[in-house]
C-alpha cells in the first residue's frame, strides 16, 4: 500500500506543476519572467533594473519574440564610447574617448584586441586610435577592458545577437562598428554613467574653483598695486 | 604472374554445399562495451570501457582526456589577476569555488588582508554555488535513472541563483567576481533582497524534491545498496566530500581547515553510514539545507565598508584618483600591464567544493605571472573509485555510479 502511495504523491506534484503551466498558457496567471515588454521594445536599449523574481506557471519565455531583461552588469562584448558633445579635451577627436593607451589590449586575457595609434600629418603620434579591432570569436566576455580603462572609453555591450554563417570577417569588429554614442552607454549602464557624470561634475567644479581662486589672487594683486 | 595469383586469392569462397554447424556460444569471454564518450549519461566527454559478463560488470575503466585544454599551462602565461578568469572555467558547475580556491592561494602568497565585507560576500556566493551545483546533481541524477520531471524543478531554482550571479558579477557561469584582495566591485543594489528571496524559496523547494524522491519506491530500488564505496576504500582512493560523509566520516574542510571564517558559522556536517547511492543523495539534500542556513547567517552579518583591500600593491587606485593624479595613472598602468609580484614561494589552499576538496597549488618565482599552477580537483581523484563502486553490479547501475560521482570533466582533464 505504502509502495503506491509515495509514488502517487510524487506524481501529484508533477500534475500540479503541469496544471499551473497549462493555466499560464491560457494567460490566467503571470509568467515567471514577469510582464515582459512587447517585442518591439524588448531591444537591449531598454533594460529594467531588477531581475525577475516571480515564480509559478511557465519558467520559459517565447524567445525571440520575448526576451528576458539582462541586469546592468551583464557583459557580452566590448564597444567604444564617443561623446556627441565632447569637452574641450576630446573635441579634436570627434569626441571618441579612447586615447589608444592600449591598456585594454594588455589586460585582455585571450588577447582579442588590436589597436593602432593614430598619427598626425606631421607623423607625430596622436592620442587617438586610427584602427581598433575586436575579434568577438576570441573574446571571453570577462569585462577586464571595461574595468581597467582609465578613460571610461570602452564598455561592455548587452547585445548578444550577432550570430552569422561564417566566423572570420563578420566577427571581427572594426572601429566604426564598435563606436556607440554615450547615450547608448547611459541607457545600458545607468548607475555606471551616473558615477561618471558625478566625477565629471566634481572635476569641473574643482577647475572652476581653481580658476576663481586664481582670478581672486590676480584681482588682489592688481588691487595691491593700485593701492 | 603474381597479380593473377592475388586476384585468385580474393575470389569469393565457394558456397557451402550444406548449412554450417551452429556456432557455440562463447561464455568464458567477457564482452567489452564502450560507454561514451558521447553518451548523455556520462556527464560530459567521459568514456567508460566496461567489461560485461552478461548483465554483470567485470570491470569499468574510465578513459579520460577528451576534454584536455592545457589550462594549467595557460596560467603560466597570464598575470595573477587574469588567472581569475581561467580558474572558474575548469568547472562549469561550481565556478565560484574554483575562483575562490585560486584567489585564496594567491592571497596566501601575497599575504594580503581582505576586508570583512569581501569575506562574507565570498561565503554567500560560495554557498549559493554549492546549492546550484547540488541542484544540477539532483536533477541530472534523477534524469539518468528515468525520473525526468525533477530536473525541470531543480533547474528552475538553479536559474534564479545564476540570475543572481549575473546581477552581481555580470555573467551567469563565470563572473570572475572574486579577485585577489577582495571583490571586483561592490555589490549591486538589491543584492540582499534577491539572496533573501532565493533563501526563502529554497526550503519549500527542497521539500518538493524530497517528496518526489526520498520515499519513492522506484528511486529507492535504483539507489539503495548500489554503488557502495566503503570508508576504507574511499580513504584509499583519496576521496573527499560527500563520498566520505556518506560512508560515516564527518570530514568537511569548512570544519577541519576553516577558510573565509567558516569556523564562526553555525552549521552541521550531515553524515550517513550506508555508503551507497541513496545515502549520498540524502547527504547532498541535507547539504543544500545547511548551505541555506550558512548563507542566511552570512547575509545577516554582512557588514558595510570596503570590498577591496587598501593595499596599493594589490588593489588599483580608485577611479576618481586617476583624473587628478599622474602618479595614480602610472601605478594603474604598471599594476595591470605587469601585474603584482608576490615574493617567491608556494601556496596551497583547499576549499570544500560541492564535490569534495578542491585545492589550488600556486608557485611564484617573484615575477608577475605564476611559475606553476596545479589543481587538486575532486572529480579527477574520485573518478578512479568508479570501478570499485560498480564492480559486480548490473550494467544499469553503472549509470547510477557515474551520476553519483557527479564528475565535472573540465576539472578531470584540465
Amino acid at each position: 500500500m505504502a509502495f503506491g502511495r509515495e509514488a502517487l504523491r510524487g506524481m501529484g506534484i508533477t500534475i500540479r506543476r503541469f496544471y499551473s503551466t497549462y493555466r499560464h498558457g491560457l494567460n490566467l496567471q503571470p509568467s515567471a519572467a514577469g510582464d515582459l515588454p512587447a517585442p518591439a521594445e524588448a531591444r537591449n536599449t531598454k533594460v529594467p533594473a531588477g531581475m525577475p523574481t516571480r515564480v509559478g506557471g511557465l519558467a520559459t519565455v517565447q524567445y525571440p519574440e520575448q526576451k528576458l531583461p539582462v541586469p546592468e552588469r551583464f557583459r557580452y562584448i566590448p564597444f567604444l564610447v564617443y561623446d556627441e558633445e565632447p569637452d574641450h579635451e576630446r573635441a579634436d577627436f570627434d569626441g571618441v574617448r579612447c586615447t589608444a593607451c592600449g591598456i585594454c589590449a594588455k589586460v585582455c586575457p585571450p588577447q582579442c584586441i588590436w589597436i593602432v595609434q593614430g598619427k598626425g600629418e606631421d607623423g607625430k603620434a596622436r592620442p587617438v586610435s586610427s584602427e581598433f579591432y575586436i575579434d568577438a570569436s576570441i573574446c571571453m566576455s570577462c569585462g577586464f577592458c571595461a574595468e581597467y580603462c582609465p578613460f571610461d572609453a570602452i564598455k561592455m555591450d548587452h547585445d548578444y545577437e550577432f550570430s552569422s554563417y561564417e566566423r572570420h570577417e563578420s566577427w571581427v569588429f572594426d572601429l566604426q562598428e564598435l563606436l556607440h554614442p554615450v547615450a547608448y552607454h547611459a541607457a545600458l549602464h545607468p548607475s555606471d554613467y551616473a558615477r561618471e557624470a558625478a566625477e565629471e561634475r566634481a572635476k569641473a567644479e574643482a577647475r572652476a574653483a581653481k580658476e576663481a581662486a586664481k582670478a581672486a589672487k590676480a584681482a588682489a594683486a592688481a588691487g595691491g598695486e593700485a593701492g | 604472374m603474381r597479380a593473377v595469383d592475388d586476384l585468385e586469392l580474393i575470389q569469393p569462397p565457394p558456397a557451402p554445399s550444406r548449412p554450417l554447424p551452429p556456432t557455440e556460444p562463447v561464455v568464458d569471454e567477457p564482452m567489452v562495451l564502450n560507454i561514451g564518450p558521447h553518451h548523455p549519461s556520462t556527464h560530459g566527454v567521459l568514456r567508460v570501457v566496461a567489461q560485461l559478463d552478461g548483465e554483470r560488470i567485470v570491470s569499468a575503466t574510465p578513459d579520460i582526456g577528451y576534454l584536455h585544454t592545457g589550462i594549467e599551462k595557460t596560467f603560466e602565461g597570464k598575470t595573477y589577476v587574469k588567472g581569475t578568469t581561467l580558474a572558474p572555467r575548469m568547472s562549469y558547475l561550481s565556478p565560484i569555488h574554483n575562483n575562490l580556491a585560486y584567489v585564496l592561494a594567491v592571497e596566501k602568497l601575497l599575504d594580503v588582508e581582505v576586508p570583512e565585507r569581501a569575506t562574507v560576500v565570498r561565503v554567500i556566493l560560495a554557498e549559493l554555488d554549492r546549492m546550484a551545483s547540488h541542484l544540477v546533481y539532483l536533477g541530472i541524477h534523477a534524469l539518468d535513472l528515468g525520473a525526468s520531471s525533477l530536473m525541470l524543478y531543480t533547474f528552475r531554482e538553479r536559474e534564479s541563483i545564476l540570475d543572481l550571479m549575473e546581477m552581481t558579477g555580470g555573467a551567469r557561469m563565470f563572473p570572475s567576481y572574486i579577485r585577489p584582495g577582495g571583490l571586483a566591485m561592490d555589490l549591486p543594489e538589491g543584492f540582499e533582497a534577491a539572496v533573501g528571496e532565493i533563501l526563502d524559496r529554497m526550503p519549500s523547494a527542497i521539500d518538493e524534491y524530497e517528496t518526489l524522491l526520498t520515499k519513492n519506491p522506484f528511486w529507492r530500488e535504483r539507489t539503495m545498496g548500489v554503488a557502495r564505496l566503503s570508508a576504507e576504500d574511499a580513504i584509499a582512493f583519496g576521496a573527499t566530500g560527500w563520498l566520505l560523509r556518506a560512508a560515516g566520516i564527518a570530514y568537511d574542510l569548512r570544519k577541519a581547515v576553516p577558510y573565509c571564517g567558516y569556523e564562526s558559522y553555525d552549521f552541521e556536517v550531515p553524515v550517513r553510514h550506508e555508503a551507497d547511492a541513496y545515502a549520498r543523495y540524502l547527504v547532498r539534500v541535507a547539504e543544500i539545507r545547511e548551505a541555506v542556513k550558512i548563507a542566511r547567517q552570512a547575509l545577516s552579518r554582512l557588514p558595510g565598508g570596503a570590498w577591496m583591500t587598501s593595499d596599493r600593491k594589490v588593489a588599483p587606485p580608485p577611479k576618481q584618483e586617476l583624473a587628478d593624479s599622474m602618479e595614480a595613472v602610472i601605478h594603474h598602468f604598471k599594476l595591470w600591464t605587469e601585474g603584482f609580484k608576490p615574493a617567491p614561494g608556494e601556496a596551497y589552499v583547499g576549499v570544500e567544493a560541492p564535490r569534495g576538496e578542491l585545492g589550488m597549488y600556486v608557485v611564484s618565482d617573484g615575477s608577475g605571472r605564476p611559475w606553476r599552477v596545479h589543481m587538486r580537483s575532486p572529480s579527477f581523484t574520485q573518478l578512479q573509485a568508479l570501478e570499485t563502486m560498480v564492480k559486480g553490479g548490473l550494467l544499469a547501475d553503472l549509470v547510477t555510479g557515474v551520476a553519483n560521482l557527479d564528475p565535472v570533466l573540465g576539472e578531470v582533464d584540465r
